[in-house]
């Protein structure tokens, strides 16, 4: 009896703990959804932020599309330096040690707090090289930030490819441009786009990197990528400090969140898909 | 031939620009905060005075901001371990395949959602709910610090945790049922004993991760550049840059100092980061 009655708390905490887990995952999303997606209207999605304090009425066009932009620019650049250091790292590297520098160098940035890599963006990019407060700094910051998420993962599924196929190939003559061409990518394509579309989720989200680099309060729509722009986070962020009225606020978190939950929901569903599960 | 050396030579380059950029950071950011830690010296950012950058006589102490990067992130774990370890048992022990499948993706999804929604949640929630219950003048405190981190590392510890319970349950589970073992014996004798490195690594990993966030914690701890204490306002090292960079000018004690902070916080996730390392080590079941 009494090992039984341990053995029951021991299922309760389970329980309790998985129980809270998703109580507040559904919390979250419910609360900002049920608070704010009354405001999502073609109006509040089309029309500019207007009013004072600014974003108090009015829309949030400006915002998505400077959220676009920072998210693209970021996936980019991220992705061909990553995809190509994967490669090279699987393909092409042929001494343990250089392996091992380039690990540490990919894992140290990993590490680094993003708002530390916004300093480094705003004084680099910002300042001495003249970029200026825009899309372009703002997206490369973001773009070092993912870089190492895009790069384990596609070095992880590029690891997955079976030898057999890529000894065959070699045996066969084909070369190894070819044999990553047609072979390796190919196999690996539907998975190296959902790391690359779960990176833009993650930095669509993130604030730190691009409050000095490339987020300004009021922007129209971003006609180049040299011009500051809006961003959803960041709006949210200022529409907080500033006091604006709630419903906007919630309005504005939820575009962004439903946003960030459709890109993450498509990634996930197909990376899944094609891995046949 | 010549496509195959071309593409070679475009991979290398690539790759090659990648780690020049990626290896530059740190030494930018170290050489930037030189002219600070050259001013009041290394012992300088330790000393027990207030952080006081600008004026005459500035003081560029940064201790009260260290113990509370540390205290919210450390309060975080705490409050979110026996959760998150509890979650991940009911994950890969209790429930099963079906509602597994359907449950998992919620944790990613909550993964997912950017620290800004987490910071106005914490704010709307956790921080009104100190004020009207607590007759807190201000419900900002490092104790909602923790709350909100806590929940923004949740899902990182449920799957760190998830994950190798999962392959443990695996590969003991055949021998440990044809033994006539309950599985709540198994759990508590096999699977949390087999698991206790890799929750440990996944808790400090966790503690890393909450020391750079910047924006939830900034939201909800009042930002006030005292030592911590529970129920009292803090500033993180994160919330202190992103706070004090934009009235910072360009070139000035200040501006060097709060890079010197930045530098200051990599070698504290450096030092976290070891330590996981050296906890996985001995993990490798």
């Amino acid at each position: 009896m009494d090992k039984k009655s341990k053995y029951n708390r021991f299922l309760i905490w389970s329980v309790l703990s998985a129980a809270l887990t998703f109580a507040v995952a559904f919390f979250i999303l419910g609360y900002i959804l049920l608070k704010g997606g009354g405001m999502v209207s073609t109006e509040f999605l089309l029309d500019s932020p207007k009013g004072f304090p600014l974003g108090s009425s009015g829309g949030i066009y400006p915002a998505i599309i400077g959220s676009l932009a920072f998210t693209g620019v970021a996936c980019a650049v991220a992705s061909l330096l990553a995809i190509s250091t994967a490669v090279y790292l699987k393909f092409y590297c042929g001494s343990r040690r250089l392996y091992s520098i380039v690990r540490l160098v990919i894992e140290s940035t990993a590490g680094m707090p993003s708002i530390v890599l916004g300093l480094f963006g705003y004084t680099l990019f910002v300042l001495k090289m003249g970029f200026g407060v825009s899309v372009l700094s703002g997206g490369l910051v973001l773009g070092i930030m993912i870089f190492p998420f895009i790069e384990v993962r596609v070095e992880k599924r590029l690891g997955e490819i079976e030898q057999d196929m890529l000894l065959s190939s070699y045996a066969l003559g084909v070369s190894r441009y070819y044999t990553i061409k047609r072979l390796v990518l190919r196999k690996a394509l539907p998975d190296i786009i959902s790391a690359v579309a779960l990176a833009g989720g993650f930095a669509m989200g993130a604030t730190a990197p691009i409050i000095f680099t490339g987020a300004v309060i009021y922007a129209k729509a971003p006609e180049s990528i040299m011009s500051p722009a809006m961003a959803l986070s960041y709006h949210l962020y200022v529409l907080i400090g500033e006091g604006a009225p709630t419903e906007y606020v919630y309005g504005t978190a939820t575009v962004l969140m439903l946003l960030i939950l459709a890109i993450n929901g498509a990634a996930m569903l197909f990376g899944k898909v094609n891995r046949g599960e | 031939m010549k496509r195959d050396k071309v593409f070679e030579f475009i991979i290398k380059a690539f790759t090659l620009v990648s780690v020049a950029i990626l290896g530059f950071i740190i030494f930018f950011i170290g050489a930037e905060s030189l002219p600070a830690f050259r001013h009041s010296g290394v012992a300088g950012f330790f000393t027990n005075e207030r952080w006081h950058p600008m004026g005459t006589d500035p003081v560029l102490s940064i201790l009260p901001m260290v113990f509370a990067t540390v205290y919210v992130s450390f309060l975080a774990v705490v409050i979110a371990l026996p959760i998150g370890v509890g979650t991940a048992v009911f994950l890969s022990c209790v429930a099963g395949e079906a509602a597994r499948r359907l449950l998992k993706p919620f944790i990613d999804l909550m993964a997912g959602l950017p620290s800004v929604v987490f910071g106005f949640m914490g704010l709307m929630v956790v921080v009104g709910y100190f004020e009207r219950h607590f007759s807190m003048s201000s419900g900002e405190s490092a104790l909602a610090g923790g709350m909100v981190l806590a929940i923004m590392i949740l899902p990182y510890i449920i799957s760190t945790c998830d994950t190798t319970m999962v392959g443990i349950m695996k590969s003991y589970k055949t021998s440990s049922d044809s033994l006539g073992v309950s599985k709540w014996h198994m759990v508590r004798y096999l699977v949390l004993p087999a698991a206790s490195r890799s929750v440990l690594a996944g808790a400090v990993l966790a503690l890393a991760r909450g020391m750079g966030e910047t924006m939830a914690v900034m939201m909800v701890i009042g930002n006030s550049p005292i030592f911590p204490r529970l129920l009292g306002k803090c500033e993180t090292i994160p919330a202190l840059i992103a706070l004090e960079m934009g009235g910072a000018p360009v070139g000035s004690l200040h501006y060097h100092a709060l890079f010197a902070a930045g530098f200051i916080l990599i070698i504290m996730r450096f030092a976290v980061s070891m330590l996981v390392s050296h906890i996985k080590k001995g993990a490798d079941l």
